[in-house]
């Protein structure tokens, strides 16, 4: 099997004429597997397929290229190859794209987690035999393992109650397409007011549609963030977001919450290692599980690691270096 | 089975909590509350010990000595896993080893079978860290730490790793918390335990003597150095009014105390090690003068034709354990002396510099002891003057003292403030980058620099390292060298990236010294960033001629005589 990379952003199954997560016009079929800007397309040369979640999604971040929607399960067929998307569990609409052909089946995992975030449409595998696994492996030391989701859940809420009774504002760091879903939704049965960042107001309302609950909120107003319950982004809270309030606690969620020294980096009071990435030990089983014939590493600044428990497994690997955002 | 409140967890947890809180006073409370919650003497001796000094007491002299590599392979066997493709590169991810560790344990299957925690208490980790001081090869250490960590938590063996290596905590807690905290917890003035802190040497004592409420049997004792007074930079303090301080020349020598009782004389250096026996000379001199009980603080230079001759000259004395008849003669060392913290009976450090002086003076005159000159200063000019008079000496600059200023000890504040020039800059260009670690983990945040050698014959290569540097720059200026290096790396050795020469710094530094062990045959002392030169290019930096230059020139240059407005003065030659 012929897989390449397109530079730094993309690959490519040339024979297949197929991309992913591919930003150029070489291919006919390209799968977009997610909405976050390092996976979209750039530009709007390109013709993509992607779930209806990831099309309203990326619409609402500015993406004007043509998109054709594919649902979960749903097979397109081509004069070379079957490709069906299967839920990655990362954020909501985030797919992987499974592709039967002649040559063996490849699994492209874009950004995935299994077990999957609370705030997306599951995860599952195909049935079928993988021969080729593309995989993501963000968090590839074992360093990182995280938490269960009702554990982390519960983390969250108390933070949240606790940061009021004694007097602050909580504000919650995480990423606003995904991360942030996934804060309010945990935070949904608490039932406090939630006011968030207007990049990610705007994409709240395809998560309700979806079914997802994100609890009692509102768009950020400076006016009257006192006392409410606050998500945005790392780099807004240094940009004045809820400036005037000055009794604050601020919470980074997020995979690399794991690292000590984020605590004195991002000065914030809490780390809460919630991750949209599986854990190291997470993808050494799936692939344990799945023993395809090749695994294909993207995604991180450790694929030695995983290589060499793989090689230890008996599983053939190869690092694709694809750039990555530590935005998690 | 321990009392949880005596236990290492509880004190491991503590600490945990400390880091992961922000505000000081917060962390001193949490530290506090702990402090009181312990019951017995002997456990807060040792919480105060683990958290401010190590795995022994300061005064003890002993160490548990493990180093980095020994505990993290250990700790990489324990866990079943390889320690350079796995363990180093979770190291390089956190910035801190106890840190991987701590994780690694807990998240690998492997290292939980083999943990059955225990509920170690205090005391029983001191008798580990002193099974640890008694052996000496790697095997034995590492033998002692795997049967210990088997009865411990993750967070009880990253805490465990901490206090054994002596470094800092980490939890943005140091000694000065300690001490605050425990004046919290026992409700004592703060100043009344920096005091007893001082004067024991030993913040398990202190502790002790808070809980008691016996801060005042804590007594100053000769023979057990006391923290040096330091000077601040002149540039950072404001001087409010020139007349309130006097001049000092800022000797090119050694920071040195001496402790004298009788016949018994003691030298220590600036870190508080005992030093006595490189300065046989400076021995001699102060035995059979008839002085007072003593201790003197000031400087051992080395002094020959009148003239004091450069620090790298002195280097030539340090590390010593008996210099030879022929270096003493090649090198003869002077103390000289420029203040008294003990006279007689008892401790004067809260008396005026005027009052310590007089009493310097005293002994100058009965023994001969060579003292500094002190030099009134009116205003600005007068500073200059002296200024390049020291210089001409061959000294650094100047120390301003305040005159009614008591000896601070172990503090930088304003009463001294020292008037210096950069040794020097040079353009140099980055080789190598290292993981920081700490608050810049993840981050490459310490450089090699390199000094040009392309046409040198004496060298195959076209750069050579000078001198390593981890400040000068701003945060924006570490992300844009960080973005910057990805694209020049070309190899990788764990933490570390080997670069494109490309990058170029104007690395300012305080002295040059002669080292053999390196490759350029030279170091710089206090390398840091003066700027990033993106303008420059590798062809525009500095070449190793140019080091042997500055050098040579310091070495070399006409040097003062002490004849005229000496820096010091023996008591008979006063020019009073």
């Amino acid at each position: 099997m012929n897989i390449t990379k397109a530079g730094y952003h993309g690959i490519l199954l040339p024979d297949l004429n197929i991309g992913f997560d591919y930003s150029g016009t070489e291919t006919q079929y390209t799968f977009i597997s997610h909405a976050h800007a390092d996976h979209m397309p750039r530009g709007k040369a390109t013709h993509v397929y992607c779930t209806p979640n990831t099309h309203d999604l990326m619409r609402k971040r500015g993406f004007k290229g043509k998109a054709d929607r594919l649902h979960f399960g749903e097979t397109l067929t081509t004069d070379k190859a079957r490709i069906t998307l299967y839920p990655a569990g990362h954020i909501l609409g985030s797919a992987m794209v499974f592709v039967e052909s002649d040559d063996g089946n490849i699994l492209y995992t874009g950004d995935y987690r299994t077990p999957p975030s609370p705030a997306s449409e599951g995860f599952s595998l195909p049935e079928k035999s993988v021969d080729h696994f593309i995989t993501e492996a963000t968090f590839s030391l074992p360093i990182y393992k995280w938490d269960s989701h009702e554990v982390l859940g519960k983390e969250i809420r108390t933070f949240a109650i606790q940061s009021l009774e004694e007097g602050y504002t909580p504000v919650f760091l995480a990423y606003n397409l995904g991360k942030a879903q996934e804060v309010m939704h945990m935070l949904a049965p608490a039932q406090l007011p939630v006011q968030i960042h207007g990049a990610g107001y705007k994409l709240c309302d395809i998560y309700e549609q979806a079914g997802i609950d994100l609890g009692n909120y509102a768009p950020y107003d400076r006016q009257s963030c006192k006392g409410k319950v606050l998500i945005t982004t790392n780099s807004a809270i240094n940009n004045g977001f809820a400036s005037n309030v000055r009794k604050k606690k601020l919470a980074y969620c997020s995979g690399w919450a794991t690292r000590e020294a984020t605590r004195s980096q991002l000065t914030v009071h809490k780390l809460i290692p919630l991750s949209d990435h599986l854990d190291f030990f997470e993808l050494i089983n799936l692939c344990k599980k799945l023993r395809p014939q090749k695994v294909y590493i993207t995604h991180t600044p450790n694929a030695s690691v995983v290589q060499h428990y793989l090689d230890e497994a008996g599983i053939a690997s190869r690092f694709l270096d694809l750039e990555m955002e530590e935005d998690d | 089975m321990t009392d949880f409140n005596n236990s290492f967890q509880k004190l491991a947890e503590t600490a945990q909590h400390i880091a992961e809180s922000r505000s000081i006073n917060r962390k001193i409370a949490i530290c506090a509350k702990y402090f009181k919650s312990i019951d017995r003497d002997s456990n807060l001796n040792l919480a105060a010990q683990f958290l401010a000094e190590g795995a022994f007491s300061n005064l003890s002299g002993k160490r548990a000595t493990v180093g980095s590599r020994t505990y993290s392979t250990c700790a990489a066997n324990f866990c079943e896993i390889d320690y350079e493709k796995v363990f180093k590169p979770c190291k390089t991810a956190l910035g801190s080893s106890s840190e991987a560790i701590e994780k690694l344990m807990h998240n690998i299957e492997a290292a939980r079978e083999k943990r059955s925690p225990q509920k170690l208490s205090l005391a029983d980790i001191v008798a580990i860290y002193e099974n640890i001081a008694a052996v000496s090869s790697r095997d034995d250490k590492q033998a002692i730490l795997r049967s210990a960590w088997k009865k411990m938590t993750p967070v009880e063996i990253k805490y465990f790793i901490r206090v054994m290596t002596r470094g800092s905590l980490r939890i943005g807690f140091e000694s000065k918390s300690v001490v605050a905290a425990l004046a919290q917890a026992f409700d004592k003035g703060v100043e009344a335990v920096r005091y007893a802190h001082m004067i024991t040497g030993s913040i398990g004592r202190t502790a002790v003597l808070c809980k008691n409420n016996q801060l005042d049997e804590a007594s100053f004792n000769l023979f057990h150095p006391l923290s040096f007074m330091l000077a601040s930079p002149i540039e950072s303090r404001a001087v409010e009014n020139l007349g309130h301080y006097v001049a000092e020349e800022k000797f090119d020598g050694m920071r040195t105390q001496v402790h004298l009782s009788g016949n018994q004389v003691e030298i220590y250096s600036r870190d508080l090690n005992e030093i006595t026996h490189s300065f046989p000379e400076i021995v001699t001199f102060f035995v059979s003068r008839n002085l007072p009980n003593l201790v003197l603080d000031g400087e051992v230079c080395v002094y020959k034709d009148e003239e004091i001759l450069p620090f790298q000259l002195l280097q030539k004395r340090m590390g010593r354990k008996r210099p030879s008849q022929k270096i003493q003669q090649k090198y003869p060392v002077l103390f000289i002396a420029y203040d008294v913290l003990f006279y007689e009976d008892r401790p004067i450090f809260e008396k005026t510099l005027i009052e310590r002086r007089q009493l310097l003076q005293k002994v100058s005159e009965s023994s001969r002891l060579p003292i500094t000159n002190q030099f009134e200063v009116t205003d600005e000019d007068s500073i200059e003057e002296l200024f390049d008079q020291a210089l001409a000496h061959g000294n650094e600059g100047l120390v301003l003292k305040k005159k009614k200023s008591t000896y601070e000890y172990g503090q930088r504040r304003k009463s001294w403030l020292k008037v210096k020039k950069p040794g020097g800059t040079l353009d140099t260009v980055i080789m190598y980058a290292h993981a920081g670690s700490g608050k810049r983990g993840g981050y490459y945040s310490d450089f090699t620099l390199g000094i040009r050698v392309a046409e040198d014959e004496r060298y195959e290569e076209e750069f050579i390292p000078i001198g390593k540097a981890y400040g000068g720059y701003t945060d924006e200026e570490m992300k844009r060298l960080n973005k910057r290096i990805k694209e020049l790396t070309v190899e990788k050795y764990g933490p570390t990236l080997g670069l494109i020469p490309e990058v170029v710094v104007e690395l300012e530094f305080d002295d040059i010294q002669v080292n053999k062990r390196t490759k350029a045959n030279y170091t710089l002392r206090l390398p840091r960033f003066k700027a990033i030169r993106w303008e420059l290019g590798p062809e525009d930096t500095d070449s190793l001629k140019e080091v042997e230059r500055l050098y040579d020139e310091k070495i070399n240059r006409d040097r003062l005589k002490q004849d005229e407005n000496p820096s010091f003065y023996f008591a008979s030659k006063s020019p009073d």
